[in-house]
């Protein structure tokens, strides 16, 4: 399965909304591929169509039309369980405003996408809290999320998206709601981890962000402006 | 491989469920304990009526088995069309004298008759006896009723209108103390009459209430002593040699009572049969009657408590659907996310159940002493208290939990 080639392939991807009577199309023919250990960063104004290309590329939408390979298996014709499973497997998430559950500790918070996969939990909650220790955080196990800052609570979900191994980490916007100071910490991790071999693809419209990245995609209107 | 390790995954997810769902309900605490309460209240009045039920069920067989299955009651009249205590008096020495000589099978046949509103002396001791019952020979027998000392009524006794009595357990204690009360004297208004057994304690009554309060003397003392008419009964106990043969036992001492009280083809019995069988029939259709009445009150409670649930669920659903959408981007598949919305439906039926249960026996133990109904617990109210919560769980949380799993996660993530 995990045959040679691209991380991921694209081939004229198209995504349109219905609204009434109209098709609004949103991506109108996006062809792609990122390769193992590259760190991407899409940009582009709002609108553009950035954050549906990276629903797309997550397995959380699917396109209206085109081909998507994932790790060179095309994702079309996948049942939504498949899709959980490769979200849950291969894939780690980052948002823009977190989305910890707030009734949990921060290591439950870490080994939640665990819980939905095959590891046993003796080994979810030792691999939490390394990953913890390795953001900064290994003090804070416990703590709930309303008990730590924006940039604690960031750190605790990249630490989440980790706990799987992830092939490919997906960020949308994650410092869009931190300060420079704290921006500046997360992207420093995120180059740690893209150091370790991971690949990052992360949606920013600011230039500073996307400076951390080795490849910029630029998007405009749902197409490829500047790659 | 593949197989197998989704096998161990789909074994293994119920229990982290569980415990996500422990973590959420005790999160959200007030909402949860709404719906504990809602649900406890429908299975308290489902404890309440299998327990009643089954107490309705032991007391018919209790009464059953006093009454015996080799056993005839025959009452004056015909008790469908009158009141007790307004019965025509039609049953005569003569019909005992018949049935004694000529019908088969019948061994006893012991007259009854009542008086109520009497009082008995003893010393200073004084109490009312509400039923004084004058009988024949062999009373204690004809009734399986054990006297737990001294002696029976005798035929003796009868023909010469003997100053003598039986005494239920409760009167003897209350006029005698702990001594026993063999051979004293006791007066009956102004008639004395002295003890010559006492009955054992027996604790029920098909009415309801206590019979160990009864005084028995012989039926001449009674119409003698007491100023009663001598010809007629109100009833007659008759005891069959063979069990196995009631019926046509009972249709032989029909026509035979016919016969004496020369009714026609076409006229309706002056008198009334009664057998185990019928009264269990009686019982059974009373208990019909409780079971209707209390299992829609039950059904009402149920459903009512499934409805605060399948609110709360909805409302809870819609709050959390960040969370929802949060899980499903993480990997979560819709069977998980259902399970998840169901798992935390069932622990709170389950704890609505546990304190239904115990609210219910509560309640139960209330209306015993109140003597309302009684009350039998059981394993079986056990299990089915914890089936029908589960049910109702599963039944109310299906749609909440239908809906958050149809959520779209990247619109449930921005909370839409």
């Amino acid at each position: 399965m995990n045959g040679p080639g691209a991380l991921i392939a694209l081939e004229e991807i198209t995504r349109s909304y219905r609204q009434g009577e109209q098709t609004i199309p949103v991506l109108r023919g996006i062809s792609l591929t990122i390769e193992r250990g590259e760190f991407v960063a899409l940009q582009g104004p709002s609108g553009s169509g950035k954050s549906t290309l990276l629903h797309i590329l997550g397995l959380l939408d699917r396109p209206s039309g085109g081909r998507y390979r994932l790790l060179g298996d095309d994702v079309a014709g996948l049942p939504d369980d498949r899709l959980s499973e490769l979200r849950n497997r291969t894939l780690g998430f980052l948002f823009q405003s977190f989305y910890l559950v707030p009734y949990v500790s921060a290591l439950e918070n870490v080994i939640l996408p665990g819980l939905y996969g095959p590891t046993p939990g003796r080994v979810l909650r030792e691999r939490a809290e390394q990953l913890l220790t390795q953001v900064g955080l290994g003090d804070r196990l416990h703590f709930r999320p309303n008990q730590l800052s924006g940039g604690q609570q960031q750190r605790v979900a990249l630490a989440r998206a980790l706990i799987n191994d992830p092939q490919l980490l997906l960020a949308d916007e994650p410092t869009g709601q931190l300060d420079s100071t704290t921006s500046v910490e997360i992207l420093e991790l995120l180059a740690t981890i893209h150091a370790q071999g991971r690949t990052i693809v992360l949606v920013t419209h600011d230039e500073a962000t996307a400076a951390c990245a080795q490849r910029r995609i630029v998007l405009h209107d749902g197409l490829v402006v500047t790659d | 491989m593949m197989a197998w390790s989704s096998l161990i995954e789909i074994l293994r997810l119920p229990g982290r469920l569980l415990r996500m769902a422990a973590a959420a309900l005790w999160a959200y605490k007030l909402r949860s304990a709404f719906v504990v309460c809602g649900v406890a209240l429908g299975i308290a009045s489902l404890t309440i009526i299998v327990a009643a039920v089954d107490g309705a069920q032991r007391k018919a067989l209790e009464i059953v088995s006093f009454f015996g299955p080799d056993a005839a009651f025959v009452l004056g009249g015909d008790i469908r069309s009158r009141a007790v205590g307004q019965r025509n008096l039609t049953l005569s020495w003569d019909d005992t004298r018949a049935i004694r000589q000529s019908l088969p099978g019948a061994y006893l046949v012991v007259p009854m008759r009542a008086k109520s509103g009497l009082t008995a002396h003893y010393l200073e001791n004084q109490r009312e006896i509400p039923i004084v019952v004058g009988t024949a020979a062999n009373y204690a027998e004809a009734w399986n009723w054990p006297l737990s000392e001294g002696r029976d009524l005798a035929t003796e006794d009868v023909e010469h209108g003997a100053k003598v009595c039986l005494i239920g357990d409760t009167a003897a204690r209350e006029l005698f103390g702990n001594a026993s009360p063999i051979g004293r004297t006791l007066f009956l208004d102004r008639v004395p009459l002295q003890v010559i057994g006492r009955l054992a304690y027996r604790g029920l009554s098909g009415g309801g209430g206590s019979i160990d309060d009864r005084i028995i003397l012989p039926i001449t003392t009674l119409t003698q002593r007491f100023n009663m008419s001598r010809k007629y009964f109100r009833a007659l106990r008759v005891k069959f040699r063979d069990a196995a043969n009631m019926p046509a036992n009972i249709e032989g001492l029909r026509s035979l009572l016919r016969h004496q009280h020369r009714l026609g083809p076409g006229d309706k019995d002056d008198f009334t049969i009664l057998t185990a069988d019928e009264i269990l029939k009686f019982l059974s259709m009373l208990k019909g009657g409780l079971v209707i009445f209390l299992g829609v009150t039950a059904l009402v409670a149920v459903v009512v408590g499934g409805f605060v649930l399948a609110n709360l669920f909805y409302l809870s659903v819609a709050e959390r659907t960040v969370e929802i959408g949060l899980k499903m981007a993480l990997g979560a598949k819709k069977r998980a996310i259902l399970l998840q919305i169901l798992v935390e439906a069932v622990v709170l039926t389950l704890l609505g159940a546990l304190l239904g249960m115990a609210l219910g026996m509560a309640m139960g133990q209330l209306l015993e002493r109140l003597g309302v109904l009684q009350i039998l617990f059981s394993w079986k109210v056990f299990f089915l208290s914890l089936a029908a919560a589960v049910a109702i769980g599963v039944l109310f949380g299906l749609k909440p939990a239908r809906q958050a799993a149809a959520l779209d996660p990247i619109a449930a993530l921005k909370g839409l």
